[in-house]
């Protein structure tokens, strides 16, 4: 309780923002209880309708509560997101230790596919993908996957060759380790907490990438309430009922900041320097 | 400053001046007077329009595609033998009277005096050329319009003596006047189509920015009255929702728009006074076809779709007046007896569930959905960006989830969707297309024959196909109506297609710069001499 204390008191801007970050979490799970109407519940004849007590947010188009819709959207968007970070964090690190370690031909390999997908622009390469593998919220996780890998991969490659020419990891070859013991017990420790910091920072701007894939009609579909999705309903209504676009980019602004500000600190608690 | 400043400066001036000159863009002039029109729209005091439209096409020219021969007409550049009235009733136009014995050789005498706006003389024998460029380009793959799809001809005579085009039809075509008031058959100047593509309308280009503006400029020896404007610019956007459009007659920067499509912006300019919408029920149908050779032969099925969609909502909340609700593939706006049809199927849910359970078509494993045969329907519902159609699907996606019927609604691009449909790959699939494209609707009721190979959704109906072949041979007016309205109900009858409305084509103007901006309800005429400064 004691150590809690101290550490609350001497991260509270991590406290806080991972307080924020679990909050937006819990709204996502416990939508159901949230939520005080059924998202996809249309009732045709009431579109469009503007904020007040029986609809905090308004109304869609097709008549659906929206602030329901935005409560259910977190789900959808989180949900992608933190899928979206989990995997490209693995795979790229993963073939970052790989290719560190091994060096020689699998670097080799491993280094032109990454430089081959940063030789295009992430999100125009994304869209091709998503474009091609049609459009629906798994192909866009895909296709964002598939762009997005390559950072963690040469942050951790550039971590192993630092660490290669260390005495321990001498060491460990010398006792016979093998290179499997090497890479799971030596390197992807250290590896580890950057990656995880890049992680943590990399859910904002991930979330920002699922939306804008759905905003372009290559992610989510309707009637799926996804922030991005509901930006794009809402744009033909900018002027006329400007809430339709409102509330879901407000949900996306709050999200996207509190986890890149929820990275920044963590950088800060787990960063040795600091 | 000294001398020798002052006068560098003013040399730098000049160079500017001229730098500035030579890059401006280049025009694609269409006709000599060019320079000095590209004056006035710069403006020099003349009266002048700004119009902003979606893009469709950068080519006016009739033999390029639909598009291109549509904005030629639309920009009040090309115009045809015959054209069509608000009330679309077939009028003349360069042919000033015809006559035909048979409904197969026709006699069409060319108004006299006609001149094109480069100031050459249409002539009969130019009107020959200009069809027997039109089909050559079709032949020869030059084109991609396909005029032949409306008629062909088995010989095309002029007579400049006479005055007279003679046209003899490959068969009996009693509509001929209206098919030579479709696009396609616009007149140009044969003489000089070579370099520009020149008409007899109103206006002329003076200079194309492809995907940007072009500017018109009276035409001189325009025909028919005084045209109104020296000079106007049409702004082309790419944008569907219509939004850009919408704002930049909000901002001043154009005086008038055509068809705002996004209902919230067009019920924004209704409530305002300063604008005039003018709205007419156009000759377009928004419906959703099924497809007989999946769940959807199925007619209690079909019946119940028929009985959960409540069309009037969809037209009136959903896509907020965009569309007038009907029941009939035929616009009730058009003289084909609408109000004598009997529609069965008007929206009750409650009825359509009846008619579901009846057929045994129920949730039998409790998931919500209902079951055909005890196999799970989830209906593929295509749709594409066009005129309001994703949000009809959504809604119809909506209204049959009411009833118990699982449907998912995919969006795709046009030519997807269309190859699809092609396929068969759907169940349902919205659309959107003019129903009396020349001013009969026998073309668009041959879709439900079940002789025509690109029949959409394998529809067949003996009875159908027994009217609608009679119909084609038909010429007497009276028997014409009574088969026109006999298919309406046929297809009605048998749930054949989800209709939902008919789209109401808008232009909107700014009342204290414009007058007579009505939308005409023939899809293919924008601006006209009508269209004028207001006083």
């Amino acid at each position: 309780m004691g150590r809690s204390k101290a550490f609350i008191r001497k991260n509270r801007a991590f406290t806080v923002f991972l307080v924020l970050a679990l909050g937006l979490v819990a709204v996502a799970i416990f939508a159901p209880l949230i939520a005080p109407k059924d998202p996809y519940a249309a009732i045709l004849a009431d579109a469009v309708q503007p904020p007040s007590g029986e609809h905090w947010f308004g109304t869609d188009k097709m008549g659906r509560d929206l602030f329901s819709r935005v409560i259910y959207g977190a789900r959808t968007s989180l949900t992608a997101s933190l899928l979206l970070v989990l995997v490209i964090m693995t795979l790229g690190t993963f073939l970052g230790l790989v290719a560190g370690y091994l060096g020689g031909f699998v670097d080799g390999v491993i280094m032109r596919i990454s430089d081959m997908m940063l030789s295009f622009p992430g999100m125009v390469l994304a869209l091709a993908v998503a474009g091609i593998l049609g459009a629906n919220m798994t192909n866009a996780v895909i296709a964002l996957s598939l762009v997005s890998w390559t950072k963690y991969a040469r942050l951790s490659r550039s971590l192993v060759l630092k660490m290669k020419s260390r005495d321990y990891m001498a060491a460990a070859r010398l006792t016979g380790s093998k290179a499997s013991h090497i890479l799971w017990s030596y390197l992807l420790p250290n590896v580890l907490p950057t990656a995880l910091i890049t992680g943590a920072t990399d859910i904002g701007s991930m979330m920002l990438e699922i939306a804008g894939l759905s905003f372009l009609g290559f992610g989510a579909q309707a009637p799926t309430a996804e922030w991005g999705l509901m930006l794009n309903e809402g744009r033909a209504y900018m002027t006329a009922a400007p809430w339709l676009m409102v509330f879901p980019g407000l949900a996306v602004f709050i999200t996207v900041a509190v986890f890149n500000l929820l990275g920044d600190s963590l950088r800060d608690v787990l960063d040795p320097r600091s | 400053m000294c001398p020798m400043k002052k006068l560098l400066t003013m040399g730098l001036a000049v160079c500017m001046v001229i730098f500035q000159t030579a890059c401006s863009g280049s025009g694609t002039g269409e006709n000599p007077g060019e320079e000095a029109a590209n004056a006035s729209v710069e403006g020099n005091g003349g009266k002048h329009l700004n119009f902003s439209c979606y893009n469709y096409s950068n080519s006016m020219d009739p033999v390029t595609n639909v598009n291109s021969s549509w904005c030629g007409v639309r920009y009040g550049v090309m115009e045809c033998l015959f054209r069509f009235n608000e009330n679309v009733e077939v009028e003349t136009a360069l042919c000033d009277s015809y006559e035909t014995a048979d409904f197969k050789t026709w006699i069409l005498h060319i108004r006299e005096g006609v001149r094109f706006s480069n100031g050459n003389m249409v002539t009969p024998a130019v009107v020959k050329e200009s069809l027997d460029r039109l089909y050559q380009a079709e032949a020869d793959k030059t084109g991609n319009s396909t005029p032949s799809q409306y008629v062909t001809f088995e010989s095309i005579a002029a007579d400049d003596q006479a005055g007279t085009v003679t046209l003899v039809c490959t068969n009996v075509t009693p509509n001929l006047p209206g098919i030579l008031a479709y696009p396609w058959y616009a007149v140009v100047d044969t003489r000089v189509i070579d370099t520009q593509v020149v008409g007899t309308g109103p206006y002329y280009v003076t200079r194309l920015e492809e995907n940007s503006t072009i500017d018109f400029a009276k035409n001189p020896y325009y025909w028919d009255g005084e045209v109104p404007y020296d000079t106007y610019r049409a702004y082309l956007t790419t944008d569907d929702q219509g939004t850009a459009k919408a704002m930049a007659l909000q901002s001043g920067d154009v005086d008038l728009v055509e068809n705002v499509v996004t209902a919230s912006d067009l019920e924004a300019f209704r409530k305002d006074p300063a604008y005039y919408v003018s709205t007419t029920a156009g000759v377009r149908l928004g419906n959703t076809y099924f497809n007989y050779h999946g769940v959807l032969e199925n007619e209690a099925l079909r019946q119940a779709i028929q009985y959960a969609v409540d069309d009037e909502t969809l037209c009136q909340v959903t896509v907020a007046g965009l569309y007038t609700a009907g029941c009939s593939v035929l616009p009730s706006s058009l003289p084909y007896g609408y109000e004598k049809l009997t529609d069965p199927f008007t929206f009750q849910v409650d009825k359509a569930k009846e008619v579901l359970d009846a057929a045994g078509i129920v949730d039998g494993d409790g998931d919500g959905y209902r079951e055909l045969q005890g196999q799970p329907i989830d209906l593929n519902y295509l749709a594409y960006s066009s005129r309001n159609l994703t949000d009809f699907a959504q809604a119809v996606a909506i209204s049959l989830e009411a009833i118990g019927i699982k449907c998912t609604v995919t969006v795709q691009d046009y030519d997807t969707a269309l190859a699809n449909q092609s396929n068969g790959n759907f169940d349902l699939i919205t659309s959107n297309a003019t129903v009396v494209p020349t001013g009969d609707p026998t073309g668009f009721l041959g879709n439900f024959y079940s002789g025509n190979s690109q029949a959409y959704g394998y529809y067949a109906n003996a009875a159908y196909d027994a009217a609608y072949e009679e119909l084609l041979g038909v010429t007497d007016r009276e028997r014409q109506q009574e088969l026109i309205l006999l298919l309406q109900q046929i297809l009605i009858d048998d749930a054949a297609t989800l209709v939902h409305g008919y789209y109401n084509s808008t232009m909107v103007s700014a009342v204290d710069r414009v007058t007579g901006a009505d939308i005409a309800p023939m899809d293919y005429y924008w601006i006209t001499t009508n269209i004028a400064p207001a006083q």
